[in-house]
């Protein structure tokens, strides 16, 4: 399997400067990932812990005051590995949309309320795609990608305040995913939506999924929508990943403290068995702690937790970790 | 749990229009209608259902942000709405205290955290000898050092979430109203927070009307659930009952349709969404008829009553 995505010891800050002081916010801190080839990845953490600022910078979005401090980002763009960071600015226009497919927070609110949403889907693609003859290049895909995602056609015509919130971030996933992208980031993309329409949003996704072959990089909270999508998952904790494992087996076999927490802590219909929280709060990505960054909340703190930061690594086949309990394997300081 | 059955509030027949528009173009919405539930002494009741289905309208008229367009509320038997007297409606302040939904909203960041605390207790004419801030704030898992002096923005949203409790806790209310109050909340926190409204209940006898959209923790802290649709109660009962064999279609679907944290239980059925909320509001039967499996010809045009049903009340014309 080919790596679509590959990060190495990515860090990006929230820089902020007055003349008297500097103030930086570690929001990813040191982060060197392997994204695989048609599947959807799961990244879960709680607000704050940097998780969309994650998938900001690896979409090329970093924008004062957050900027990419150190490492690189590779995309594998037909058959060769790209570092976007380098990239200029007409380069990487032609990978946006084309190549990465980014649907942010909110994106409800992402189309234009004064024209039609067929209007929004052809400056979309005119901007990509140069049309002659607008039956043949654009009218029939078009029809035919809003069939295959099960989208009625009577969206073209509407303004967008005529549909739901629900419908409104289908057809906002409907653009993002026209030109047939290799990889689509998704921030929170069911998040503020009702269960009925979360789950068709979610049947969207697989959908796109599964008739594109591409990477989905999806961005929640919810643990439980986690469950039902995503092969594999990525637990994020104060700026890093902590954890990397398949979906099931992270559910059943947590190594890492903080994601079992996370996992003992979901209330189950069901099940009224006594349910306990991670104690104390995230620390502040401005101010973090020493050494590991959950150690001030873990019930198994060692020494060396105080003062090294642990690396993570695989420590079953195809789950990797960074915890001391389960490998002696530090960062090294720069 | 539930040794006192006394009833702490009642609605009747609560009934909120809305006008939509203005002009010609005005029109009625019938945002809750005909809603009867009661919370006793001594239990967690949970109000439950999707964005716009009238839960926090009901909360708002239970609390008096709302006046009711028909229908009464009553709290130990005496019609709030009756309550002119300025010490009467004092007591009743003090007796029903609220928790909203964003912590980080309740809060003016402009000003001290503990002084809520300290303003609560003054006026409701509690002198700062009873310690009232003290144990309120210790009744939450708190310390007054922790709190004092300090500004919102140095709290994470489920210590705020928690601050915000004890502020309702100072006047010892008999009753807690609480709108949404974990979905602004981390999930590494939410379970205390959770767990906090269990243990007041055990321990201080506080009951509490918890409004949620998320049926996992109304299963997990609740006594007796009720299901909100389009402003009606659809189904209320005892919540083992209701959430674990649900009567009605719609909360039959609603429980289907909420993703479980376990990768074993993934959705295999398809689901497909055709009418628009704003329709379902103005349907003269029974709201859910546009997308009920079993609809029947007298689904469209007749409201069904509350219809009694294995230990719980349905509006279901099947159970008829």
């Amino acid at each position: 399997m080919l790596n679509i995505l590959k990060t190495e010891n990515l860090k990006s800050y929230y820089i902020f400067e007055t003349p008297t002081e500097k103030k930086e916010v570690k929001a990813v801190n040191d982060v060197s990932i392997d994204i695989e080839e048609d599947k959807i990845y799961g990244v879960a953490g709680e607000s704050g812990c940097g998780k969309s600022t994650f998938l900001k910078t690896v979409c090329g979005l970093a924008e004062p005051p957050l900027r990419i401090v150190g490492g690189t980002i590779y995309y594998l763009v037909n058959g060769k590995y790209v570092d976007i960071t380098k990239l200029s600015q007409e380069e990487y226009r032609k990978l946006r949309w084309e190549y990465i497919s980014y649907i942010p927070q909110g994106s409800m609110s992402a189309l234009n309320p004064i024209i039609r949403v067929k209007e929004s889907f052809k400056d979309f693609v005119t901007a990509h795609k140069k049309i002659k003859d607008e039956q043949k290049d654009f009218e029939e895909p078009l029809r035919k990608h809003l069939n295959a995602l099960g989208l009625p056609m009577r969206v073209l015509k509407s303004y967008p305040h005529q549909l739901s919130g629900g419908m409104r971030q289908r057809v906002t996933i409907a653009l993002a995913t026209i030109l047939n992208p290799r990889i689509i980031l998704a921030d929170e993309p069911t998040t503020a939506l009702d269960v009925v329409a979360q789950r068709a949003v979610i049947q969207l996704l697989k959908d796109i999924q599964s008739l594109q072959k591409n990477t989905i990089i999806l961005v929640t909270h919810d643990m439980a929508v986690h469950a039902n999508i995503a092969d594999r998952m990525l637990i994020m904790y104060a700026g890093v990943f902590v954890e990397e494992a398949d979906t099931e087996e992270l559910f059943e076999n947590p190594l890492h403290p903080y994601t079992k927490f996370l996992i003992g802590s979901l209330p189950k219909m069901g099940d009224k068995s006594y349910k306990v929280s991670a104690p104390g709060s995230p620390p502040s990505l401005a101010n973090l702690p020493q050494g590991c960054p959950f150690h001030p909340r873990c019930p198994y703190v060692m020494d060396i937790c105080k003062n090294e930061r642990p690396a993570l690594v695989e420590t079953k086949p195809s789950h990797k970790v960074s915890c001391f309990l389960n490998s002696k394997e530090r960062i090294q300081n720069d | 749990m539930t040794n006192s059955t006394e009833e702490l509030i009642r609605t009747e027949k609560l009934q909120k229009i809305f006008v939509v528009g203005g002009g010609f173009a005005r029109s009625k919405l019938v945002a809750v209608d005909d809603v009867n539930f009661h919370v006793k002494k001594n239990e967690i009741f949970t109000l439950a259902g999707e964005s716009g289905c009238g839960k926090s309208t009901v909360s708002k008229m239970l609390l008096g942000f709302l006046e009711p367009s028909e229908g009464n509320v009553y709290y130990k038997g005496k019609d709030v709405a009756n309550l002119k007297k300025w010490k009467e409606k004092k007591g009743f302040m003090k007796e029903v205290q609220s928790i909203f939904q964003n912590p980080f909203e309740t809060f003016n960041p402009l000003r001290k955290v503990d002084s809520y605390l300290y303003d609560t207790q003054k006026h409701y004419g509690m002198s700062k000898k009873d310690k009232m801030v003290e144990e309120a704030l210790e009744a939450v898992g708190l310390d007054i050092s922790e709190v004092k002096g300090r500004y919102p923005n140095e709290f994470s949203g489920g210590q705020l979430q928690r601050i915000s409790i004890a502020r309702a806790l100072i006047t010892r209310p008999s009753l807690l109203i609480a709108d949404e109050p974990v979905s602004m909340v981390d999930a590494s926190l939410r379970m205390s927070i959770v767990n906090l409204f269990k243990e007041l209940r055990d321990n201080r006898h506080v009951s509490v009307l918890y409004i949620t959209h998320d049926l996992a923790t109304a299963y997990y802290v609740s006594d007796r659930i009720g299901i909100m649709f389009r402003g009606n109660i659809i189904e209320m009962g005892d919540v083992e009952q209701v959430l674990m064999n649900p009567k009605h279609p719609y909360t039959q679907m609603l429980k289907e349709s909420i993703p479980e944290a376990d990768p074993n239980k993934k959705w295999t059925e398809r689901i497909s969404i055709k009418e628009l909320e704003t329709e379902e509001y103005m349907r003269k039967g029974c709201k859910f008829a546009g997308r009920c499996p079993y609809v029947m010809d007298k689904c469209k045009d007749n409201m069904p009553p509350e219809l009694q049903a294995e230990n719980r009340m349905v509006r279901c014309w099947l159970y008829e």
